[in-house]
């Protein structure tokens, strides 16, 4: 296992009012493995790929790495955490950096001290992989929403971490390039030995994880039992194994 | 789902003639319960023969379909019965359309965009009615009528549903022209051509040796504890190439 979520609980403040965000939330994430969790909006799958990022703290339950607790590490082994051994991609934001494709994927790796040369190879490579090569020359703000997730990833690959947490970044898609991240993410995961977590707001988005589980107000399903390879948690009553019926 | 149940939970709250049933199950239940009367006469019979409805007045003369029905004390059983079992879960559909789309083979592609375009005006159309028709129940300004709430429930799961159709033909359409514009592999009575272009192998290449490279460390350092904070000059040395 390299991440835990134990308990974990979260709220925030909105209008004067406490809103539960996160409640009492467990999870597990394996090397290798992929898992989807869908909710709809509200439903707190934002803030659990944060918690899991070490973007927020919880106000109650741990996030351990490896067996070793976020809470408890220094401020500097958990900011390099967050920067190396995770990945994270969001849902399409605007290009606003001013950088282009190439200097955009690289940066992780220049921040980290790489010299410009070896960052710019490395990212061609990443981006080749992520089969985003063609949008080396492109204007970043032309790309469509799969090339742009598609580089998105490729930016937090780069890094090699040991984890990717991918947020909202697949039910804007057109069905094709869903499939066509979905087959990269999992043989990311499979070959590459990095554990996959992806939130959205459709579980038909995200069919090929190794598990799916469905997030309601701040509650996961299932999470009383430990998510096993190839098991499908759907909701009560929703069983894609019905015998299909006429028109 | 079968009218039967149906009628028993109105019959629950009220006796009525038959005509009064076909009525009173559209306006709770919305279009989808447009039962035809031939249908509907051959359910009640068959609720009266199983001792789930009665008779409550004498016929008029020459009219046998003007009999005011009641539910009897069995009916109201069957009808809790039913109500406290196990609801269906969703049964997938097979869609004609989606059949059509799947067996076209690339000759036939471009009039299966056709087809689809002319189900997402369909859908679009009837879109519009269920709209029409959620917009037709009053507005409660005083007290709220819980029929009026529960029509509203019903007539929006029609909406949902009808939603459903057009963002899976959405999807139709964006497929079938992505396969339209690109250069894919059809399964033939030979099976499939191995087909990878230098641009595939190019970046199986590239996967294969990042996913090495990236399993074989992660591996080996699987047990131990993350680095150090100040590391980087070991992660770059000078030189270092992906």
């Amino acid at each position: 296992m390299i991440l835990r979520l134990d308990q974990v609980s979260k709220s925030y403040m909105r209008g004067g009012q406490s809103r539960l965000a996160l409640d009492s939330v467990s999870l597990e994430l394996h090397p290798g493995e992929l898992i989807g969790v869908f909710g709809i909006s509200g439903s707190g799958k934002t803030t659990l790929i944060r918690v899991a990022a070490g973007l927020e703290t919880p106000d109650s339950g741990f996030v351990s790495y490896k067996g070793e607790r976020l809470d408890r590490m220094s401020a500097k082994q958990q900011r390099r955490y967050r920067r190396r051994e995770v990945g994270c991609v969001w849902g399409a934001q605007p290009w606003e950096h001013g950088l282009s494709v190439l200097e955009y994927v690289a940066l992780p790796l220049l921040i980290d001290g790489c010299d410009y040369r070896t960052a710019e190879r490395t990212a061609r490579k990443f981006l080749l992989a992520c089969e985003a090569e063609q949008c080396l020359g492109s204007d970043p703000q032309r790309l469509s929403d799969g090339e742009r997730q598609r580089v998105e990833i490729a930016r937090a690959l780069v890094i090699e971490p040991r984890m990717i947490l991918m947020d909202g970044a697949l039910s804007h898609l057109a069905l094709m390039e869903q499939e066509g991240i979905m087959l990269l993410l999992k043989s990311m995961a499979r070959e590459a030995r990095v554990a996959v977590l992806v939130t959205d707001s459709g579980a038909g988005a995200m069919l090929g994880a190794d598990s799916i589980r469905y997030l309601s107000d701040g509650k996961l399903a299932g999470e009383d039992a430990a998510a096993s390879m190839g098991e499908v948690v759907w909701l009560p009553g929703v069983s894609p194994r019905q015998p299909a019926a006429d028109a | 789902m079968s009218a039967k149940h149906a009628l028993l939970g109105l019959l629950l709250h009220r006796s009525a003639y038959p005509y009064e049933l076909a009525d009173r199950l559209q306006q709770r239940l919305g279009p989808a319960w447009d039962v035809n009367s031939g249908q509907l006469y051959q359910t009640v019979s068959r609720l009266e023969q199983d001792g789930l409805i009665e008779r409550v007045d004498d016929a008029v003369a020459g009219r046998e379909d003007r009999h005011v029905f009641a539910i009897t004390g069995d009916g109201v059983d069957e009808f809790e019965r039913w109500f406290e079992g196990a609801t269906a879960s969703v049964r997938l559909s097979r869609r004609p359309l989606l059949v059509k789309i799947t067996l076209a083979g690339p000759e036939r592609l471009e009039g299966a965009l056709e087809k689809v375009a002319a189900y997402e005006r369909d859908c679009a159309s009837n879109l519009r009615d269920l709209a029409g028709q959620r917009e037709t129940i009053p507005v409660d300004e005083t007290r709220i009528r819980a029929d009026h709430v529960l029509l509203r429930l019903n007539l929006s799961a029609d909406i949902l549903q009808v939603e459903g159709e057009l963002h899976w033909a959405a999807q139709a359409r964006e497929t079938i022209a992505w396969l339209l514009a690109h250069d894919v592999v059809w399964p033939t009575a030979r099976g499939l051509a191995n087909a990878m272009t230098e641009r595939d192998l190019n970046r199986k290449g590239a996967r294969e040796e990042i996913y090495r490279r990236m399993s074989s460390r992660h591996i080996r350092s699987a047990d131990e504890p993350p680095q150090g904070p100040d590391d980087s000059a070991k992660r770059w040395p000078r030189g270092s190439a992906a």
